[in-house]
């Protein structure tokens, strides 16, 4: 599931009275339509969650049915909840620190210290993406295997940060180059040395920026199941590894699917909802500058 | 002693050679303002000597000291951009004290520089507002303030008045002038306009496709230039220079002009006159009267465009004929390479 397109867009508000505004009331009934087919998956992943396995698979679908928390309990029975959390949480923050130590520095030479290839290493950078996933599994598997980083955190770390750093690189690239050059020249002229320009200048001016690729960063590594599910097991296992638990071999436990899944994206549901005016910010930054 | 000395400069931008081998000595105090058309390397030689370019060749010297692989951040100079380049992020007296604040200067003495330095720009007002609720003069006063409050030992200017329009230009030339009197402070100034470069320099250095062309007192460089490009650079409007193989006559008027050699004549040397008297004959094309003066666009036999200045009004009008005559006295000299053979005798005897 994929959370980004799952947070509802807000309506246009009719503030204006007189005279009325027809096509105003439109674009209001056509946005709530768009939410709502939008956050239905969602609505009736958080109501099966709530129902015993005989009401979820009831059709007609029950629309009002007494809550029970059984779902919950089964998952939390069969396998150990906080600790898939705890590894989402690893890898998630770990692979985004990580990340912006590495695509900081890598923007900001080239957003400031441009040369004729820099276009070129970029657009390489992002075609890194074009290609699926699953090109590049048998090569990382063995690599994983042969370091030990197999079923490990650390090993997941970095297959997410270095699924991640292209379209870190670009958005600090295009959120830095947003910053005159002539200003982090002044703080040279000033007489700060490279910590004081990136401290002092740089990091006041780009920190929306790297907020929300952070934080872009973060709901992606949370998100990751492919990789998750590849080189994890027992032990490494994140939140994604555990709803796939429950869809297979024994046939389609839908509450309990429902459950594990709302118990997986809620945290990150719930920390991207406080923080959706610093991802929009961020991602508009040269926009409304 | 020598306070700044450029020592064989070179800069390489590729393939490209921008600067090829500036010598030049800048004495404390002086104010030295670099000129020259578009690209040919005014602004990098500046940011050369602020260090924001890698110097590719020769050597710089600062005190005696050499400075040439020293960063920006070490040099102790300060320097006012173009676009101000201010901090966003802070007011504008956090702007002014960045950079004692960066050299962890007590507190109570950077307030009194700060207060000082704003009171000196007219900036007390404004010194908790932000720079984007500043206009552009402000902004560029606030640039101003952030480098005099650190008292540097060579002020850098790089085009500092080409953002701000025509009045608040002229106005703010006066005050940095002014500036430069009450400090004393060594001062290097880039700009197109040459007159800035006059009003404003002690020494002019006019340069081109990255050499210098000559370097002197505006009015040394206005009575003495040393070739044809420094004579029509430096003057507005610019000097006549007339081939003397287009203008015959002008061998007769002026002496030892050699073959394929050029005429130069300021405006003020041209006095027009009646059809049929003077040296020249021509039409005019056009009366420029700006009231205090007047200027005349005649183009003459030959095929050669003039223009003439003239501090009275005239009744004549476009496409009236008319006789020009020249003060043979005060013309320049070209060869056919465009050197000076022979400045204005009177300008060089005075």
């Amino acid at each position: 599931m994929d959370i980004a397109t799952a947070t509802p867009v807000p309506a246009v508000s009719a503030r204006r009275k007189q005279p009325f505004n027809w096509r105003l009331l439109i674009r209001a009934i056509a946005s709530w339509i768009v939410t709502l087919v939008i956050v239905f998956p969602i609505i009736f992943l958080v109501m099966t969650a709530f129902k015993t396995e005989l009401q979820a698979i009831e059709v007609p679908t029950q629309w009002f049915f007494t809550p029970t928390l059984e779902g919950f309990h089964e998952v939390q029975e069969r396998s150990d909840y906080l600790l898939y959390a705890r590894n989402s949480l690893i890898t998630s923050i770990g692979s985004t620190l990580l990340g912006l130590a590495i695509a900081a520095p890598a923007a900001y030479s080239m957003a400031f210290f441009r040369t004729r290839k820099t276009r070129d290493l970029l657009m390489w950078m992002l075609s890194t993406k074009f290609m699926p996933a699953v090109g590049a599994l048998v090569p990382i598997y063995v690599i994983a295997q042969q370091t030990q980083l197999l079923d490990s955190v650390l090993g997941l770390t970095i297959v997410f940060t270095l699924s991640n750093l292209p379209i870190m690189v670009w958005m600090l690239y295009t959120n830095f180059k947003e910053i005159p050059p002539e200003i982090l020249e002044a703080v040279r002229m000033d007489g700060a040395d490279l910590w004081g320009e990136f401290r002092h200048v740089l990091l006041p001016l780009a920190m929306g920026g790297l907020a929300s690729t952070g934080l872009l960063c973060l709901v992606l590594s949370w998100n990751e199941a492919f990789w998750s599910l590849n080189l994890t097991a027992a032990k490494a296992g994140t939140l994604a590894a555990l709803i796939a638990q429950y869809s297979s071999p024994e046939g389609l436990f839908w509450a309990k699917l429902s459950a594990a899944s709302l118990m997986a994206i809620a945290p990150i549901v719930v920390f991207g909802w406080f923080s959706q005016k610093q991802l929009v910010q961020g991602l508009t930054f040269g926009a409304v500058k | 002693m020598a306070f700044l000395q450029l020592r064989s400069i070179e800069k390489f931008f590729g393939e490209l050679r921008a600067i090829k081998g500036v010598d030049l000595v800048i004495e404390k105090g002086e104010f030295i303002v670099f000129v020259g058309p578009s690209g040919c390397g005014k602004s990098t030689l500046l940011r050369l000597i602020a260090g924001l370019e890698v110097i590719d060749g020769g050597s710089l010297w600062l005190e005696g000291k050499e400075i040439t692989d020293l960063p920006s951040s070490k040099r102790d100079l300060a320097m006012v951009f173009q676009s101000y380049a201010l901090y966003p992020h802070m007011t504008v007296a956090e702007n002014m004290s960045f950079a004692l604040r960066i050299a962890k200067v007590d507190p109570r003495i950077i307030d009194e520089k700060v207060q000082r330095a704003a009171k000196i720009l007219n900036l007390t007002p404004y010194l908790d507002r932000a720079p984007r609720a500043l206009s552009g003069g402000q902004r560029q006063r606030v640039a101003i303030g952030r480098s005099i409050v650190r008292s540097p030992k060579v002020f850098l200017f790089d085009e500092p008045l080409s953002n701000l329009d025509a009045a608040l230009r002229g106005q703010t030339r006066v005050e940095i002038a002014k500036l430069h009197r009450d400090l004393g402070a060594t001062t290097i100034y880039v700009t197109h306009d040459q007159v800035e470069a006059m009003t404003l320099a002690d020494r002019i250095v006019v340069l081109r496709d990255g050499l210098i062309e000559q370097v002197g007192t505006p009015l040394e460089l206005y009575d003495k230039p040393a070739n044809q490009f420094v004579a029509q650079f430096i003057g507005s409007p610019q000097m006549n220079v007339l081939p003397v193989a287009q203008v015959p006559g002008l061998r007769t008027l002026v002496q030892s002009v050699p073959e394929g050699g050029f005429v130069g004549l300021r405006p003020e040397s041209l006095n027009v006159g009646p059809a049929g008297q003077g040296h020249l004959q021509g039409r005019i094309e056009l009366v420029e009267a700006l009231g205090a003066e007047t200027l005349i666009y005649v183009s003459a036999d030959g095929g050669v465009q003039l223009v003439a200045r003239q501090d009275t009004r005239t009744p004549l009008r476009a496409g009236d004929a008319v006789g020009i005559s020249v003060d043979a006295a005060n013309a320049h000299v070209f060869d056919a390479q465009g050197r000076v053979l022979r400045a204005a005798q009177r300008a060089a005897a005075g």
